[in-house]
């Protein structure tokens, strides 16, 4: 490095010296200013130092999250290691990497393996795998911020702590962009390391954020259609840049905006592209090809852009809508501006006005480093069970041993005998009483009392499903006359008739037939609907929903200072004239009356799942008052009550239905838990076996043993209640969906601030989005837009002013 | 066991739709189901897919109440009785139809019985065909809508998806009626549903534990 005229950054010099010294550690830097070598440095370094200490075989093994890094990172990497002069080879393994290419490894171990976790969990799976990993001195686990608080990042602590079982002296290191639980991350990854340490790169990156103005304040915001209004202001972004990243949050989104791009400045066919996960794989690598080379103008992408290779000619990230995160924002603005000392410029397009006040939230939280937790996952059973199988294939394993090795995880060290015994007999005898699960047939012990699979086509179909990642079952999207475009939910397929048109990767398709997994189309043109995928709808994190509500309530008083506060301030005037902007000491109701009803709105401000759950709750308990129905609606500020009669509620009743005495009791009593495990179940179902996936393109080879997780989850509840995985599904609604940490602070902050409780005729500005939101619920949107404009017109006599 | 029962005319016939998923043709004191699926999770257990064997005897036992309350004579089976192949599950059929000895059991073949003649014999089917004639209504696995014939079938698995009024939608099985076919939900618990749209003209009765209704 020092030969390419960089001087080494103090923490990568630290890292060197306490590997040098045998630690294990964590290294803690922000994108683009190497952190990769000052790991991998560390390891070449030792190694000429005592070369004597390596034997020939797999030295360094490197897990990244992504495949698409793995190959770039082992390019770079190999350019260090020729430099040096050094002999050794770097090879990639995952998913991508062809059979041949597999086999050589198999028999000869390269030097250094980049592997992802599923093809790390696969290594695990061969009974080749004590010769694979016995000159293994260090394994590296790269972006761990991206794994932790995942089930691909339990894979990592069980591999780790399978290796580090073999391997004693095993170094381990992880590489991680700032979070707010760094120290916990450390922990999660080294529970077993006794020599470790924490690196902390001083270095800071800068981030550029840019609001882009709307020509007129809207003073009854709603979400989704701001955007055509916005897109004449992208246009000139896109042309002023060298290369720009277009991020959207969902898959819907990106192919609209593809769309609305095009039609605003049709110069940009050919010149920009889609990126999203439904796109071909291989559509997809030709993409980032293009946009590494420059040359393309703009990519619209989804998440499935906010990680990997760094595209050096990008200099412009716009993000459409709110990224919901500041985790998410910063790694977003980070993908422009690579070199450690230029800034990487955003620009925030909001797709409705509220949103600025985001802005606002975000450039404090930017400010303040204040970064959400990524909180690691405990007793995830349905990934033990895996795992399990797993190394049962590989060469076997005996219980009584495994178990301690299992129970120096983080994620299972709170794991009891009783459960380690059933995950083993989920296994052996399919559950726990031998006679209902007679005929059962995976894992037996063998002769030397090692618990194996024998069964070959068990073993396939494990092979073939191991991972955590589940999708919806996907089908392929094929053009007739060949070629893959990409991949569509067999929910949304299954509506279309032949003959029907849909909108993919940004073209007009015309659905032909659907045949063995696969969607047969050809091009066509005219009026088309875009798949509205399935998921992808993040609630704002904590983090950001404190800095919303400080800077709502800053805005309370009349002299912002913000560019982006300046501006909201004719909606801030009318919410102060006909409601209220709560202060950061307050909670806001309002009773809102209208023609068609009595609608209550509270704001919380802490995210759409929390909200779903307050909703359900607070009508909960407004009908133990009296007998009313409601029908609710919710997003990431506040929710709605809805009833057709009258909703009445004293300043005592409200403050009643508020209390969080009997809290969790009654956010019991007001859910389906029933409805939400089985949701959760989905995943568990298929990730333990129970569910075997579809995987796109592939015949339905497996039919005869489809089933859904739903039918499982109902079979299981009536049969066998104590089931662990079953379990585990109501644990994940009360750690995950309720998010019960989050709900307790939020009422123990509502019931020491002062309830103010407000009354109109007419939606407030605040009111306004959510009450959209719910009519988009039952309504198509051919004429959604034009009755919202009614309404915003009876709402507001005069017209809005110009800024 | 809740039985919820719903009169139709078809093909000139009066017939009970009820919410145990069986139509009964009381003039002939003949109880037609589909899609019965035997031996499905002992399938998947052998396929180390670790299911309790509870769910088939669930299903033999809602039978066994269908055949008493009705004092059905025939029962006809519109395609797939067994899943995969012979199982235990399977075998033990014959326990059960050995219990009914005034009572036939006739099945139509459906794509999963893919098992020997003999051994249908042997657990107690005397009667197979691949479609059968009764009067004028023909009775097959597989429906074939150019046919132009009065049929009834299975198969398919209907399903109706109903938007809630709050939010969110909830699946019931049904019976999809035209004036010229009819398809029978799948007996088992343990099947899916298919809520893809059928004919345009078709009239669906979907069920639950607690009714049957007409959509």
């Amino acid at each position: 490095m020092a030969a390419k005229g960089n001087a080494p950054f103090s923490f990568q010099e630290k890292t060197w010296e306490k590997y040098g010294a045998g630690y294990s550690g964590l290294v803690v830097a922000p994108t683009g200013f190497g952190k990769t070598f000052s790991v991998f440095l560390g390891v070449l370094a030792d190694f000429m130092n005592y070369p004597e200490q390596y034997a020939s075989g797999l030295k360094l093994l490197w897990i990244t999250p992504l495949r698409s890094l793995a190959k770039d990172l082992a390019r770079a990497m190999q350019e260090v290691i020729d430099e040096i002069g050094l002999d050794w080879s770097v090879e990639v393994r995952n998913g991508d990497t062809d059979l041949k290419a597999k086999q050589r490894q198999s028999k000869q171990m390269p030097d250094v393996l980049l592997v992802t976790p599923e093809s790390l969990h696969l290594l695990l799976a061969q009974k080749g795998r004590v010769k694979f990993f016995q000159s293994l001195k260090c394994v590296v686990v790269d972006e761990w911020h991206e794994l932790l608080g995942t089930k691909r990042g339990v894979m990592v602590e069980l591999a780790l702590a399978f290796l580090k079982n073999e391997q004693n002296k095993l170094r381990i290191w992880g590489i991680t962009a700032t979070i707010g639980n760094l120290d916990e991350a450390m922990q999660v990854l080294l529970t077993n390391s006794k020599k470790k340490t924490k690196i902390v790169a001083t270095e800071k990156k800068k981030i550029d954020i840019q609001s882009v103005f709307p020509d007129e304040v809207e003073i009854l915001p709603w979400s989704g259609h701001l955007g055509s209004k916005l897109v004449e202001k992208v246009v000139p972004i896109i042309l002023k840049s060298k290369s720009t990243l277009v991020f959207t949050n969902t898959r819907n989104q990106s192919e609209n905006w593809y769309q609305l791009l095009l039609e605003a400045y049709p110069d940009f066919s050919g010149q920009i592209a889609l990126h999203h996960s439904s796109i071909d794989g291989n559509i997809r690598q030709w993409i980032e090809e293009a946009l590494s080379e420059g040359k393309l103008k703009a990519v619209i992408a989804t998440s499935s852009l906010d990680l990997g290779v760094d595209f050096k000619p990008v200099d412009t990230v716009i993000q459409i809508g709110s990224s919901k995160g500041v985790a998410r924002f910063m790694q977003r603005a980070g993908r422009s501006g690579h070199s450690p000392f230029e800034t990487s410029t955003i620009y925030f397009v909001p797709t409705h006005s509220l949103e600025l006040i985001e802005v606002a939230a975000l450039k404090e939280a930017v400010k303040t480093k204040t970064i959400e937790d990524k909180t690691p996952m405990l007793l995830t059973f349905d990934v033990l069970v895996q795992f399990l199988v797993t190394l049962a294939l590989g060469g076997g394993f005996k219980a009584d041993v495994l178990f301690d090795v299992i129970k120096n995880t983080f994620a299972f060290s709170e794991m009891t005998e009783q459960e380690w015994r059933w995950c083993i007999s989920f296994i052996t005898t399919g559950g726990h009483s031998l006679k209902s699960y007679e005929e059962f047939h995976k894992v037996v012990e063998n002769e030397e009392g090692l618990l194996v699979v024998e069964k070959r086509r068990i073993a396939m179909r494990h092979r073939m499903n191991i991972g955590v990642i589940v999708s919806d079952a996907m089908l392929r999207v094929k053009f007739i006359s060949g070629g893959y475009i990409g991949m569509v939910e067999e929910y949304f397929i299954s509506k279309l008739k032949p003959g029907d048109k849909f909108i993919l990767a940004g073209r007009v398709l015309e659905l032909l037939r659907i045949k063995e997994m696969t969607a047969y189309i050809r091009l066509s043109a005219g009026r088309a609907i875009t798949p509205s995928w399935i998921g992808g709808r993040l609630p704002l994190s904590s983090n950001l929903s404190q800095f919303l509500r400080d800077k709502l309530s800053q805005s309370a008083n009349n002299h912002p200072t913000e560019k982006e506060l300046k501006f909201l301030h004719p909606l801030f005037v009318k919410q102060q004239e006909t409601s209220r902007i709560p202060n950061v000491d307050e909670f806001l109701v309002e009773k809102i009356t209208t023609k068609e009803g009595c609608h209550i709105f509270m704001y919380p401000f802490e995210g759409r799942l929390v909200h779903e759950v307050m909703a359900s709750l607070m009508a909960y308990r407004i009908s133990r008052l009296y007998p009313i129905s409601f029908s609710m609606a919710m997003n990431d500020y506040g929710f709605e009550l809805f009833s057709d009669s009258d909703i009445m509620l004293d300043d005592k009743q409200l403050a009643q239905i508020l209390d969080r005495k009997n809290l969790m009791q009654d956010v019991f009593s007001s859910i389906n838990a029933t409805e939400m495990a089985q949701r959760k179940f989905r995943d568990i179902a298929v990730i333990s076996g129970l569910v075997i996936q579809n995987l796109p393109g592939t015949q339905r080879s497996n039919k005869s043993l489809q089933s859904s997780s739903g039918i499982i989850f109902k079979v299981l509840e009536e049969h066998d209640p104590q089931h662990l995985l079953l379990r585990q599904a109501y644990a994940e609604v009360f750690n995950q969906q309720l998010e019960e940490p989050r709900l307790i602070a939020a009422f123990e902050r509502i019931s020491q601030s002062k309830i103010i409780y407000r009354t109109a005729t007419q939606f407030t500005p605040l009111s306004f989005p959510i009450k959209v939101d719910n009519m988009r619920q039952s309504l198509s949107s051919e004429d959604l837009a034009q009755r919202i404009a009614k309404l915003q017109k009876q709402n507001l006599r005069k017209k809005p002013k110009r800024k | 066991m809740n039985i919820i029962e719903r009169e139709i005319v078809f093909a000139g016939s009066e017939l009970i739709l009820n919410n145990q998923r069986v139509l009964f043709w009381k003039e002939k004191a003949l109880l037609v189901l589909s899609d019965l699926h035997l031996g499905k999770a002992s399938h998947f257990r052998k396929n180390g897919i670790a299911l309790p064997t509870e769910i088939a005897t669930k299903d033999l036992q809602r039978l066994e109440k269908l055949i008493a309350y009705y004092n059905a004579k025939k029962i006809l089976i519109v395609g797939d009785l067994i899943h995969a192949g012979n199982n235990k599950e399977v075998s033990d059929f014959k326990n059960f139809t050995t219990r009914f000895d005034d009572v036939d059991f006739i099945l139509i073949k459906g794509n999963h019985d893919r098992i020997s003649e003999k051994k249908l014999q042997e657990i107690g089917i005397p009667y197979v065909y691949d479609s059968l004639r009764i009067e004028h209504i023909t009775f097959s696995h597989q429906s074939n809508p150019e046919s132009n014939i009065f049929e009834i079938t299975g198969h398919t698995h209907p399903g109706v998806r109903l938007k809630m009024p709050t939010r969110g939608y909830i699946k019931l099985p049904c019976f999809v009626v035209t004036d010229k076919s009819l398809i029978l939900p799948a007996f088992s618990h343990f099947t899916g549903l298919n809520t893809s749209s059928f004919s345009e003209k078709a009239v669906y009765y979907a069920f639950s534990d607690d009714g049957i209704f007409k959509i």
